[in-house]
């Protein structure tokens, strides 16, 4: 952990780094001269206000929040099986090898028009969430199940620790870490197909409907907006996400 | 309770460990299998835990197979548990039906033994060479076995702390004696432990010659004279048998 004067450093960076960016931004909008190419910050910040304040604005963000959690939790519960399964079994690991690889190749475009055809269109984000996360969540407790210390599990053997304490104090903390990288990287993808998708597949309520909606009325500074909502409902879960895993680690 | 191998087979892929290895253990005395590295000492031991089972012939102890008796393993890496405290690491092993305060009176008492009580919220890694042992001696004795089986328990400690180490080891061995099993590759260290002592050749292994320590338990020390002299003898029968002895003794 960085000193104090390390963390007012690192501050100062950062909000330097925020003006730069901003300055960047503002030249180049007037630069541009045209606020349906590149609206300015502050009109951006203005629209954002108006969109905070707007009718559905809540409803839009919690259905995204809704979907992307979902997606997520449904790839971290299939993916933990999986991944067990093929952990323990190089029969299975080799017979879900090639489905896992072509998942994990194919363009989310590709797997958002599919889920297009199959899903009602409340459906399609989750799905999509689910289907990305799902093979990271897989590939990463598959690597921690195969970084497990055999020598551990021979001693637990030996001393005949029942096989659920065996999961519980034996692989679990040595799959954890591996599953927590997982989980973070499927998280933060997550949002970024369940917006995409929502854009593509249209549900009532979303972010990505509300900023589908806003480009196709030219109000790029509302899409900028919208834009913003999706990035703070990345970073404030990621942080959430961040913080239960520190507190798992220090109850464990 | 009387520990028997016979006419066993073991090899890992193409290279032959054992090939009709037959050995008895007696029954209540420490059988220390002495020998030059890699020559299966630590497969037989891992024969007898039940960690591998015989391509032939068989293993029994006492009238049951290996893995229906309890085995008090003290590996040569101990293996304790990085992320678990001594206590947790000691209690994993312990029926969890027992109430929490008798768990912990018995793994309290046990440290006690081994002089670290005050381990016992410590992480391995916070534990010194010496401890660590001991914390690994004290695990196997808690879980009360049927059969010691010890893999170069003390191998790599400085001489003080390895005599330390021993003599605690005949004092648990006092408390409960059990048919124990004790793996080295130093004839010293062997004949201060061991009432029996089998010389193993490289492998496949093969009994050379069976030593049994005619000196008493008390006075298995250092620098005892018929130590001395039976440590020569035996090294005389290393050579004999151009065994190659572990490096610290070459």
């Amino acid at each position: 952990m960085p000193s104090p004067e390390g963390r007012r450093s690192l501050l100062t960076i950062r909000i330097v780094s925020l003006c730069s960016f901003l300055l960047l931004w503002k030249l180049a909008s007037q630069w541009m001269d045209s606020p349906i190419i590149l609206p300015s910050p502050e009109d951006t910040l203005k629209e954002t206000w108006i969109l905070l304040n707007a009718r559905g604005f809540y409803q839009s963000f919690g259905a995204t929040l809704v979907r992307g959690i979902t997606g997520f939790f449904l790839s971290i519960l299939l993916g933990l099986c999986m991944g067990i399964l093929s952990g323990k079994s190089y029969l299975f690991r080799e017979f879900f090898r090639p489905f896992l690889t072509s998942v994990q190749s194919t363009p989310v475009l590709a797997i958002i028009l599919l889920a297009l055809i199959w899903f009602p269109t409340e459906t399609v984000p989750v799905f999509v969430a689910f289907l990305m996360g799902f093979p990271i969540i897989t590939t990463n407790v598959v690597e921690g199940i195969l970084a497990v210390d055999r020598r551990l599990i021979e001693m637990a053997k030996v001393y005949r620790i029942e096989p659920w304490r065996r999961i519980l104090y034996v692989v679990l903390p040595s799959i954890l870490p591996y599953l927590v990288g997982g989980a973070s990287s499927a998280l933060g993808l997550s949002w970024r197909v369940v917006v995409a998708s929502e854009v593509l597949s249209q549900p009532i309520l979303g972010i990505g409907t509300g900023m589908q909606e806003a480009k196709l009325r030219l109000e790029t500074a509302r899409v900028f907006a919208w834009t913003l909502a999706a990035l703070v409902l990345s970073y404030s879960t990621e942080s959430i996400f961040r913080w239960i895993v520190k507190r798992l680690k220090r109850l464990a | 309770m009387r520990v028997e191998l016979e006419s066993v087979r073991f090899a890992y892929g193409s290279v032959t460990i054992l090939d009709r290895f037959s050995a008895q253990f007696p029954s209540m005395k420490v059988t220390v299998l002495l020998g030059p590295s890699g020559c299966g000492k630590t497969t037989i031991l891992n024969l007898l835990a039940g960690l591998l089972t015989p391509q032939a012939g068989s293993v029994r102890v006492g009238d049951k197979p290996p893995t229906d008796i309890r085995v008090g393993y003290m590996f040569q890496d101990v293996r304790l548990i990085p992320w678990l405290t001594v206590k947790r690491n000691l209690d994993l092993i312990l029926p969890q039906r027992l109430p929490l305060e008798a768990r912990l009176d018995r793994i309290r008492s046990v440290l006690r033994l081994v002089g670290l009580e005050q381990a016992l919220s410590l992480f391995p890694d916070q534990l010194s060479g010496g401890m660590y042992r001991r914390v690994g001696m004290a695990r196997a004795y808690l879980y009360e076995p049927d059969l010691y089986l010890m893999d170069e328990s003390f191998q790599g400690l400085d001489p003080p702390l390895k005599f330390q180490l021993l003599s605690m080891f005949q004092q648990l061995r006092s408390n409960s004696p059990k048919t124990t099993i004790f793996v080295t590759h130093d004839i010293e260290e062997a004949l201060l432990v061991g009432d029996e002592i089998l010389l193993l050749s490289p492998i496949p292994t093969r009994i050379v010659h069976t030593l049994r320590n005619p000196v008493p338990i008390e006075d298995r020390v250092p620098g005892n004279q018929e130590i001395a002299r039976l440590e020569g003898e035996l090294f005389t029968l290393f050579r004999k048998e151009q065994l190659q002895l572990g490096e610290e003794r070459v």
